[in-house]
C-alpha cells in the first residue's frame, strides 16, 4: 500500500510536534489510543478567549496515525472551541487521501481532539467554580 | 403446521437446517445423513462449535488438535476430487473455515479476542478508560529512543541512552508476561463462571467484570508489544 504524498509530507515534517505542561494555563490534553493497532496519539490545545492560539501533539504508531494528529493540530490553530467540536475524521480521510485500512487512524485523531476539547472545558469549569466560591 | 406468524429470523434458521442438495431436515452439523452430500459450515456457527468444543477459555491442546485433523480429514480436497462442483466448493470453504477457527483458538491472546468479541458484539461496546500513564510512559519513551537513533551510539551519551533503554526494555517485558500471567488466571475465573451457569445478578455482574479486565489487559499488551517490538528494533 502506498501513501499518499501528503501523508508522507507530515509524516516527514510533522507539524507541531512536542507538547506543552499538562497544567499551564489554558492547556486541554487529549490522550488515546486505538487498542487494535497499539496507537497512542497525544494532542494537546492551547486556548485563549474561547479561541485555540496553539496545538501540539505526540503520536506513536504507523505513518497515517502521524500524519493525522499532525494536520488535526494545523487544523486546530485559530479555530474557536465550537469550531474544533466540528472538524470530522472524514475531513481528514479526505485531506490525506487514506485508504481504508487507515481510517481508524483518523477517527483516532478525532477522539484525540474531542478529548482534548473535553479535557480543557473540564478544567474551566473547575477554574470558575472554585473562583466564584471565593 | 403451527400458527406462528412467520418471521424472518426463523425463515433464515429454517433455510439453514435444510440440506441444499436433498431439502432434507438436517440434524447432523456436516453432513446430511439422508442424501450425505456435505453440508457447508453455518454462518452463525462460532469457532468453538465448528470444532466440538465448549465456549471455554482453557483449552487442552491435544483436544483441539485432535478435533481439528478429524474434521479437516472430512473436509480433505483429495475426497472431492470426483464430487460435483458444489460439494467441492462447500468442502473447500469448509476447510477454510476450520483452518482459522484453529489458529483463532490456538492461541491464547487470539482465544480471548475471540471470545471477547462473541461475549460483548465489537470490542468497542466493552468501554474501557484508556491508561493514561502508560500512554505518557510509551511517548516519553519514544523520545528517548529517538535522541538514541539521532546520536552517535558510541558517544558517552549514547551508551547512556541505551542503558535506559534496555532498562525499560525489560521492565516492560516484564510487564508484559505479568499481564499475560493474569489473563490465563482470569481464563480460569471465567470457565468456572460459565461452568456455574447460574445468571442471578451477582453472575453478571462478574461476568462484566472478566470480560472488561481481559479487554484492558488485552489492549495494554498490544500498546506494551508495540513499543516492545521499536526497541528491539533499535537496541536489538
Amino acid at each position: 500500500m502506498a501513501y499518499s504524498d501528503k501523508v508522507i509530507d507530515h509524516f516527514n515534517n510533522p507539524r507541531n510536534m512536542g507538547s506543552f505542561g499538562k497544567d499551564e494555563e489554558g492547556v486541554g490534553t487529549g490522550m488515546v489510543g486505538a487498542p487494535e493497532c497499539g496507537d497512542v496519539m497525544k494532542l494537546q490545545i492551547k486556548v485563549q478567549d474561547n479561541r485555540i492560539v496553539d496545538a501540539k501533539f505526540k503520536t506513536f504508531g504507523c505513518g497515517s496515525a502521524i500524519a493525522s494528529s499532525s494536520l488535526a493540530t494545523e487544523w486546530l490553530k485559530g479555530k474557536t472551541l465550537e469550531e474544533a467540536q466540528q472538524i470530522k475524521n472524514t475531513d481528514i480521510v479526505q485531506e490525506l487521501n487514506l485508504p481504508p485500512v487507515k481510517i481508524h487512524c483518523s477517527v483516532l485523531a478525532e477522539d484525540a481532539i474531542k478529548a482534548a476539547l473535553a479535557d480543557y472545558q473540564k478544567k474551566a469549569a473547575a477554574k470558575t467554580s472554585s473562583g466564584s466560591s471565593q | 403446521m403451527n400458527q406462528q406468524p412467520p418471521s424472518s429470523s426463523r425463515d433464515v434458521r429454517m433455510a439453514r437446517s435444510m440440506c441444499w442438495h436433498c431439502q432434507s431436515e438436517l440434524a447432523g452439523e456436516y453432513f446430511c445423513e439422508r442424501c450425505v452430500k456435505v453440508q457447508p459450515v453455518s454462518k452463525d456457527m462460532d469457532y468453538f462449535t465448528c470444532l466440538g468444543l465448549p465456549r471455554r477459555l482453557t483449552i487442552d491442546p491435544s483436544v483441539l488438535e485432535a478435533n481439528y485433523y478429524e474434521r479437516s480429514r472430512a473436509f480433505h480436497p483429495d475426497f472431492y476430487l470426483n464430487k460435483s462442483e458444489a460439494e467441492q466448493a462447500i468442502s473447500l470453504a469448509n476447510a477454510a473455515t476450520l483452518n482459522t477457527a484453529y489458529r483463532t483458538l490456538k492461541d491464547p491472546i487470539q482465544r480471548a479476542e475471540y471470545l471477547l468479541d462473541l461475549e460483548a458484539g465489537a470490542v468497542k461496546t466493552i468501554r474501557t478508560s484508556p491508561p493514561a500513564d502508560l500512554f505518557e510512559e510509551i511517548l516519553e519513551l519514544q523520545d528517548t529512543l529517538d535522541a538514541y537513533r539521532a546520536g552517535s551510539p558510541s558517544s558517552e551519551q549514547g551508551r547512556q541512552l541505551l542503558a535506559r533503554l534496555q532498562h525499560e526494555r525489560e521492565s516492560l517485558e516484564r510487564r508484559q508476561q505479568e499481564l499475560e500471567q493474569e489473563l490465563l488466571r482470569l481464563f480460569g475465573e471465567w470457565d468456572t463462571l460459565q461452568d456455574r451457569g447460574q445468571a442471578d445478578e451477582q453472575s453478571r455482574r462478574e461476568r462484566d467484570r472478566l470480560l472488561k479486565r481481559m479487554r484492558e489487559i488485552l489492549s495494554n499488551r498490544t500498546y506494551i508489544k508495540n513499543i516492545v517490538n521499536d526497541l528491539v528494533e533499535s537496541i536489538g
